[in-house]
């Protein structure tokens, strides 16, 4: 408690007195303290605020208020009270004061039954120019607005201003902010290329058709040069492919994909192993090249709704051991509770050890569910389970009596029978 | 008069042959002997030369000359704060206090101060550069004079001034530069904000107004007194920039202690004889002060009888106690509205103690023995008083009370539409966020719909209302009788509560004496506790 003060790194406010003629970078240096915290200060601290700042804090307390209770109304005549902060002489204050007024002010307006695209806009532009740490987050932030309220080309536009900003120091601190700003100019270009593909595909027009290729080399070029940086680039990679694809250059869309998937200075994403296993079934790859992207992916991520695919893929291939291979992966969905009520997974499983019966491999079966016979009984097959499933799903409560069925012989046979002898009676009573 | 403007003519005159010569309104030379207009008038000089205009509310052309310079003239930061001070009294004025203040006791106290601290009405003004400056003559009471001399190219001591500009860069003003200095301001006495809300506090103190100096801060916070932004008054040909901004500049309304340390400070510098006694029907007498207060908080009238007898029994209520008279050196400098507070916080500890326990049974015992007296005289309310039916009335609107407060204080708007550039090369930045924030404010505005009422409607002495209205706080307890406080005992009433206590009294060191409150807060009975927050929200103290 009492060096909360030194870990939350508060920072004297600098006195109105002394108004030196240090600079802003100077001050900047100087620990800020988080907007969040605002509203909590010190016993000590109240005690040698000026009456101005009490007031911008009580301000700042009511917009809270205000805000965790609804009243949009009240939060609006608070905020534009709080707005004199901006006018604040202490540099720190002043600074945290546009990202304050920025924040709540988007916030309230977003609520405000009253609020208009102008007023967002507005906002948007005015906090924009004072003060300039938040240029490209506000820039970024406002285009979003105008993508989801549907004017992609303002939001374009809006792009392509910020895109250009250099401000000196604050550039490189804004740097990440300014490649998003860079990728999203990209992908705007991608969305414009998409509305006119699909406007384009009634009428041959030429210049729309030139318009439209313009915006693909466009897109494509900052595209590219953003996907070449490591990252985690989804969307971005998807667009770029689907304009690939659409002008019929499926190795160049599938060299990207394969460096997006197995580069290894790009984080472990499991979402490129899906991409890309999506194209290639898109263009009829065989399956031993799906089955090995998909055993990557299973790697990453047991649970993953690809894994039935994957378990069928193994059951109907051709090679010998991926059938062996097919029912370890069943069992590992199955181990995930967010599976545990999916009839196709059942099935599957179901399958997969009747084959298996079939083809003498109950070995198998039965190391599997050594492994997991102690916690599987607690997880599918209680009396609770037995109850909710025949009031829910009638079929899934049939394919696990089956495959109780076939569990029993490998391992605790009266529990099972203690089951189906509950499922019997549930079926005689409805 | 205009020596200094007339010196470099020295012809005779043609009439009576003596070379004295004035200047008319009309800026003409005329002998004072005969007064025989000429022909010449007065050449445009590069010396400025002007006249202090007062405070006389009609400003007559006539008395004053000014050369335009780029549409402003010079002024020094005394004139803006006896500016100040003119608009502060008009105000208090317009609220009731008798027009003397004005005229009579600010300006003489102002007058009195520019005097000793030799910024005007001496024959060696303290400012750095050399001048001559010319008393005012008793035929002309309400102007004076503060004019500089043709040697200002004298070369200026650290004063921050340009030899060829008159207003410095720096600043509006010519000496700003000067009061920037802790150690100047200190050592020549020189005027701050506070103190203007200081020396308004002298002058009613010696009118013996019934505006107390908590009330004083109440009205400067429902800004009733200029006090914040005042400088947004100040006429166009001040101009007013720079370095000014910070010793105009307030943004923060001073506390009570504050004041009251700034206006002992006054006195002494004036050096102020005693102050006309404060008699038993004066207002600022705890007699009648406290019986303000007890309407204020709903306390039952038959409370004032004892806290009466309470000021007799502590010798509170005598003149020379009450007086303040700074030639003594002993003689204190007391709180009024602070001492009528606490003789009603004692009396309510000798009635009910305060100790979390007894109040409670004395007040549940009042409750009975009205149950009692109702069987005998139905239909009447209650008659006799309550500590607990007074706490469950008043706490509820106090509180409603600080919500208020703190709201109000959450929207005061502090920042000016005339826009301080404290330097120049701060101006464009400055400008800029001024028209941010009021294209900010005018789109938030018409979103909401509608321009937020600020000021309270007429101002009041009273914070709460008390009685069957609509829009009152609670019901009205004045009429409650305090019989079930009292005992016969014999032939005399004695207190039912025969116990007092206090807090363990020790010498502190006068300078060290601080703030023993926050020390003890957490030992002291809770009632108690609340009472004095009661009183500090009343009288806008805060501990």
């Amino acid at each position: 408690m009492d060096d909360i003060e030194a870990e939350l790194g508060i920072s004297r406010s600098v006195g109105n007195e002394d108004f030196s003629d240090s600079s802003e970078d100077e001050r900047v240096a100087r620990k800020i303290r988080p907007p969040i915290l605002l509203h909590s200060s010190t016993a000590q601290a109240r005690a040698k605020e000026s009456g101005f700042h009490e007031s911008s804090r009580l301000c700042l307390k009511a917009i809270r208020d205000a805000m965790l209770h609804h009243h949009w109304q009240e939060a609006a005549q608070y905020l534009s009270a709080y707005s004199q902060t901006l006018e604040d002489t202490t540099v720190n204050k002043q600074s945290l004061a546009c990202e304050i007024i920025w924040r709540l002010g988007t916030e309230i307006l977003q609520h405000h039954p009253n609020s208009r695209l102008e007023d967002f806009n507005a906002l948007y532009e005015q906090m924009k120019n004072s003060g300039v740490k938040n240029y490209a987050k506000i820039c970024l932030e406002h285009s979003f607005h105008l993508l989801l309220n549907g004017h992609i080309y303002d939001a374009k536009r809006q792009l392509s201003v910020a895109a250009s900003w250099r401000y000196g120091k604050q550039s490189v601190p804004q740097s990440l902010d300014l490649k998003l700003i860079h990728a999203y100019c990209g992908f705007l270009d991608y969305v414009i290329w998409h509305m006119k593909k699909s406007s384009v595909s009634e009428a041959e027009d030429n210049s729309s058709n030139r318009e439209m290729h313009s915006y693909f080399r466009q897109a494509s070029v900052t595209l590219q040069e953003i996907i070449a940086q490591p990252g985690v680039w989804d969307p971005f990679v998807l667009s770029y492919v689907d304009m690939l694809e659409f002008y019929n250059d499926q190795e160049e869309a599938l060299k990207v994909l394969q460096n997006y998937a197995y580069n290894k200075d790009y984080p472990s994403n499991p979402n490129a192993h899906v991409y890309l296993y999506q194209f290639l079934k898109r263009h009829e790859a065989p399956p031993a090249k799906l089955i090995s992207i998909l055993k990557v992916l299973h790697h990453l991520v047991p649970s993953h709704e690809l894994m039935q695919e994957y378990c069928y893929l193994l059951v109907n291939s051709v090679v010998p051991g991926h059938l062996e291979e097919s029912l370890p992966v069943v069992f590992n969905l199955l181990d995930y509770p967010s599976w545990k009520n999916d009839l196709d997974t059942w099935n599957c499983l179901l399958t997969v050890m009747t084959v298996f019966k079939r083809k003498g491999l109950q070995h198998l079966i039965a190391n599997e569910w050594k492994q997991r016979k102690d916690f599987w009984l607690t997880m599918h097959y209680r009396a609770y389970h037995g109850r909710k499933d025949s009031e829910l799903n009638r079929e899934l409560l049939l394919v696990k009596a089956k495959v109780a069925k076939l569990l029993g012989e490998h391992g605790k046979p009266d529990h099972f029978f203690k089951y189906k002898l509950l499922i019997i009676f549930i079926f005689l009573m409805f | 008069m205009d020596e200094h403007l007339t010196e470099g003519y020295s012809e005779p005159c043609k009439q009576c042959g003596a070379v004295s010569w004035a200047l008319s309104d009309g800026c003409q030379f005329f002998c004072r002997n005969c007064h025989n207009v000429i022909e010449k008038t007065q050449d445009v000089v590069d010396v400025s030369s002007f006249i202090l205009n007062n405070k006389i509310s009609s400003i007559s052309s006539s008395s004053r000359k000014k050369t335009r310079r780029e549409g402003g003239r010079e002024w020094m930061v005394c004139e803006g704060f006896q500016f100040i001070l003119k608009l502060q009294a008009e105000a208090l004025v317009g609220l009731g206090v008798c027009p003397q203040f004005k005229t009579d006791v600010l300006w003489d106290f102002w007058k009195r101060y520019l005097q000793i601290t030799r910024q005007a009405y001496t024959r060696s003004p303290v400012n750095s550069f050399t001048n001559t400056v010319y008393l005012s003559s008793e035929s002309e009471p309400e102007s004076a004079f503060l004019s500089e001399a043709s040697d200002q190219t004298e070369p200026m001591s650290a004063s921050g001034h340009s030899t060829d500009g008159r207003s410095s860069v720096c600043s509006g003003s010519l000496d700003a530069a000067c009061y920037l200095s802790a150690k100047e301001r200190k050592s020549r006495q020189l005027m701050n904000m506070p103190r203007t809300l200081a020396l308004c506090h002298l002058a009613l103190l010696w009118l013996r107004e019934a505006i107390t100096l908590a009330d004083l801060l109440r009205l400067v916070s429902r800004r009733l007194i200029p006090y914040i932004n005042v400088y947004e008054e100040f006429p166009e040909e001040m101009q007013f920039y720079g370095r000014d901004a910070i010793i105009f500049r307030v943004e923060t309304i001073p506390s009570y202690r504050k004041v009251h340390g700034e206006a002992l400070q006054m006195a002494e510098i004036l050096q102020l004889p005693a102050f006309p006694p404060v008699t038993s029907d004066c207002l600022l007498h705890p007699a009648l002060l406290s019986l303000r207060y007890l309407m204020e908080v709903n306390l039952p009238d038959e409370l004032h009888s004892l806290v009466c007898r309470v000021i007799e029994k502590s010798a509170m209520g005598k003149e020379s106690f009450l007086t303040f008279n700074p030639s003594k050196p002993k003689s204190t400098f007391l709180f009024y509205d602070l001492q009528a507070a606490a003789l009603i916080i004692v009396t309510m500890k000798l009635l009910f103690k305060l100790d979390d326990h007894v109040e409670w049974t004395l007040s549940r015992k009042a409750v009975k023995k009205d149950d009692q007296g109702k069987k005998k005289t139905s239909k009447q309310g209650s008659k006799m008083f309550s500590l607990k039916a007074w706490y469950m009335t008043v706490h509820p609107a106090l509180e409603r009370a600080r919500q208020r407060e703190e709201l109000f204080e959450a929207r005061r708007p502090w920042k000016s539409k005339k826009v301080l550039i404290p330097a120049m090369k701060h101006k464009a930045v400055v400008l800029k966020r001024r028209r941010v924030v009021e294209q900010l404010q005018s789109s938030f505005h018409t979103l909401t719909g509608s321009v937020p009422e600020q000021q309270s409607s007429s101002p009041s002495s009273f914070q709460f209302l008390w009685g069957q209205e609509e829009d009152s706080d609670g019901p009205s307890l004045h009429h409650k009788r305090l019989n079930c406080m009292l005992e016969k005992r014999g032939k005399e009433k004695w207190l039912v509560n025969q116990a007092y206590w206090h807090t363990d009294l020790k010498r502190c060191h006068k300078k060290d004496c601080r703030d023993h409150y926050s020390e003890l807060k957490h030992s002291l009975p809770r009632m108690y506790v609340w009472l004095l927050g009661l009183f500090s929200f009343l009288l806008r103290i805060f501990v």
